[in-house]
C-alpha cells in the first residue's frame, strides 16, 4: 500500500531534481508524474505476469481452474495498487497545477485500454517464459529500454527529427500521448492517437490469444 | 450395481515439450531451431478405464510412466488429445506432495486457501476445519503459525493430507503422499482412507509401496509406457509391478 505511492513519489523526486534543470517543459513535475504512474503500472504488471505461471506452478498442476485466472488476479492486484496511487496522485496533481475539468473523465476508458494492452503483453511474456526461462530476464532489459524509448520523462520535442519516426513505432508512445492529453494538458485525447492505440491493443491481444492458446496445454509438463 | 463415476475411453495424452536442448531464447537463436522449437511427447496411449462409485483403485508403475498424468487427466487439469474422459462426481484438488501450498504463508492461511479452493470456505465452519486439520495433522499451534517454507517435508505432507481429507471428499486422489510421513502418521492416514472408503467415496491412490496399495485398495492398475498392462485386483497389479523390475 505504502509502496504504491512512495515508489512513484521517490521516482518523481529523482526525476525532478535531475531533469527539471534541463527540461524546457512548463510544470515538469506534473508532466513526469502523469507518465510515471502509468509506466510503473505497466512495468509492474508485465514483470509480475511474465512470472505468473511459474510462480503458481504447484496450483496449476493440482487444480482444474482456468489458467488465465492466475494472470487476471496478478493484474488485478497491480490495478488496485495503481488505482490507489492514482487517487492519491490526483490530489498531488491538483497541487501541481492540474486543471480539474470534465475532460479528466477520459482517463477511465484510457485506463481500460492501457490495462488490456498491458495484460496482453504480460500474457505473452508469461506463456513464453514457461518454455524459455530467459524471457523473464530478457524482459528486465527490454523493460529498461522501453522506459527510455517511450517519452515518459522527456518530451518528444527534444528528440532529433530523424529519430521521431522510429519512436512513433512504439505503441506505448501513442498510449502515453493520450494519457498526457488528459492528465497534463487537460484536453480531450487526440483521435488519431486513440486510433493508433486501439489498433495496437487489438493486434497485441490477438497475438496474446494465439500464443496463449498454442502454449497453454504444455504448461504443466514444463513447470 | 454401483454407478460409473469415471469413464475413460481411448484416452491419449501428450505433452508439448521444448525440443531437446532448446530451453531458452538463447538456445533458440544459437541452435537455430527456427521452424518449431516444440515437439509432442506421448505420455498416455489408448487408456480405457471405468471406475465405479465406492471403488478404491491403486495405480502403480515406474517413475515417468504416466501415473500423475492419468490423475491429472481425470481431474481435468490436462485435456486429452483424443478419446473421452467423463467424470460425473465432484473432484477435490489433486493431492500431490505440497500441491497448492503457498510457501510464504502460514499453515493456517494455507488451510483457509485450500478450503476456498475446494469451495468449502465459510466463515462459520472454517474454524472447525482448522481445528480438525490441526488435530489430525498433529501440528502444534506454533507450527501452524509458521510459514510453510520452514516446514519439513513430512510436515508439509501432513498439512496437505489433513486439509484434503477433512473436507469429506467424494473423489479422493492421492499422489505419492503417504511415503513421507512417519509410521504413526501413515497408519493414521490409512485408517482415515478406509473410513472415507466406507462412507462410499471413490479413492484413487498412486503409490510405489505395493504393501500400502494392497492394504488400501481392492483394485489395482499397473501402467507401463503409458498403457495399462494390468487392471485387476490390487494383488495381481502389485505382482505385475514387481515383474517390471525383475526382467
Amino acid at each position: 500500500m505504502v509502496w504504491s505511492f512512495l515508489h512513484p513519489l521517490l521516482f518523481l523526486v529523482i526525476l525532478t531534481v535531475v531533469y527539471a534543470k534541463f527540461s524546457q517543459l512548463p510544470n515538469y513535475p506534473l508532466f513526469a508524474l502523469s507518465g510515471m504512474i502509468f509506466w510503473l503500472y505497466f512495468a509492474g504488471s508485465c514483470t509480475q505476469l511474465s512470472n505468473v505461471f511459474i510462480k503458481h506452478s504447484s496450483l496449476l498442476k493440482s487444480l482444474n481452474i482456468s489458467k488465465t485466472l492466475y494472470a487476471l488476479s496478478e493484474q488485478g492486484a497491480e490495478l488496485v495498487n495503481f488505482l490507489i496511487g492514482i487517487i492519491i496522485f490526483f490530489a498531488l496533481m491538483y497541487l501541481l497545477g492540474m486543471k480539474i475539468t470534465w475532460n479528466l473523465l477520459y482517463i477511465f476508458p484510457i485506463i481500460i485500454l492501457f490495462s488490456l494492452f498491458t495484460f496482453a503483453l504480460g500474457l505473452i511474456l508469461g506463456s513464453l517464459n514457461v518454455f524459455f526461462r530467459d524471457v523473464g530476464i530478457l524482459w528486465v532489459t527490454l523493460n529498461q529500454a522501453l522506459f527510455f524509448l517511450t517519452p515518459i520523462f522527456y518530451s518528444i520535442d527534444i528528440v532529433p527529427a530523424k529519430y521521431v519516426f522510429y519512436l512513433k513505432l512504439n505503441p506505448l508512445y501513442h498510449l502515453f500521448f493520450i494519457i498526457r492529453n488528459v492528465l497534463y494538458e487537460g484536453v480531450t485525447p487526440s483521435i488519431r492517437h486513440v486510433e493508433y492505440s486501439l489498433v495496437a491493443t487489438i493486434v497485441l491481444t490477438l497475438i496474446a490469444m494465439f500464443v496463449y492458446r498454442r502454449t497453454q496445454n504444455g504448461f504443466i509438463s514444463n513447470l | 450395481m454401483a454407478e460409473t463415476v469415471i469413464e475413460l475411453k481411448d484416452v491419449s495424452v501428450s505433452y508439448l515439450h521444448n525440443k531437446r536442448g532448446i530451453y531458452s531464447i538463447k538456445d533458440f537463436l544459437l541452435k537455430g531451431a527456427i521452424f518449431s522449437p516444440f515437439e509432442h511427447k506421448s505420455v498416455l496411449q489408448n487408456i480405457n478405464l471405468t471406475i465405479k462409485k465406492g471403488e478404491t483403485v491403486g495405480i502403480m508403475g515406474k517413475n515417468g510412466e504416466g501415473k500423475s498424468t492419468l490423475l491429472r487427466t481425470i481431474a481435468g487439469i490436462l485435456t486429452p488429445d483424443s478419446g473421452v474422459c467423463k467424470v460425473s462426481i465432484e473432484i477435490s484438488p489433486l493431492l500431490a506432495l505440497g500441491a497448492g501450498l503457498e510457501l510464504e504463508l502460514t499453515g493456517i492461511e494455507n488451510i483457509k486457501i485450500f478450503m476456498a479452493l475446494c469451495g468449502k470456505y465459510n466463515k462459520k465452519t472454517i474454524h472447525d476445519y482448522i481445528a480438525e486439520v490441526a488435530d489430525f495433522s498433529e501440528l502444534t499451534p506454533e507450527q501452524l503459525q509458521m510459514p510453510v517454507k520452514m516446514y519439513s517435508t513430512g510436515m508439509v505432507s501432513r498439512l496437505a493430507f489433513s486439509s484434503a481429507i477433512v473436507t469429506d471428499p467424494v473423489l479422493l486422489m492421492i499422489d505419492e503422499v503417504l511415503s513421507v510421513g512417519d509410521e504413526g502418521f501413515q497408519k493414521k492416514c490409512k485408517k482415515r482412507i478406509n473410513d472415507i472408503k466406507n462412507s462410499g467415496a471413490t479413492v484413487l491412490f498412486v503409490s510405489h509401496s505395493t504393501d500400502a496399495v494392497m492394504e488400501v485398495c481392492e483394485r489395482g492398475v499397473c501402467l507401463k509406457n503409458g498403457r495399462i498392462i494390468c487392471d485387476s485386483t490390487s494383488e495381481e497389479a502389485a505382482n505385475e509391478y514387481h515383474k517390471l523390475f525383475t526382467n
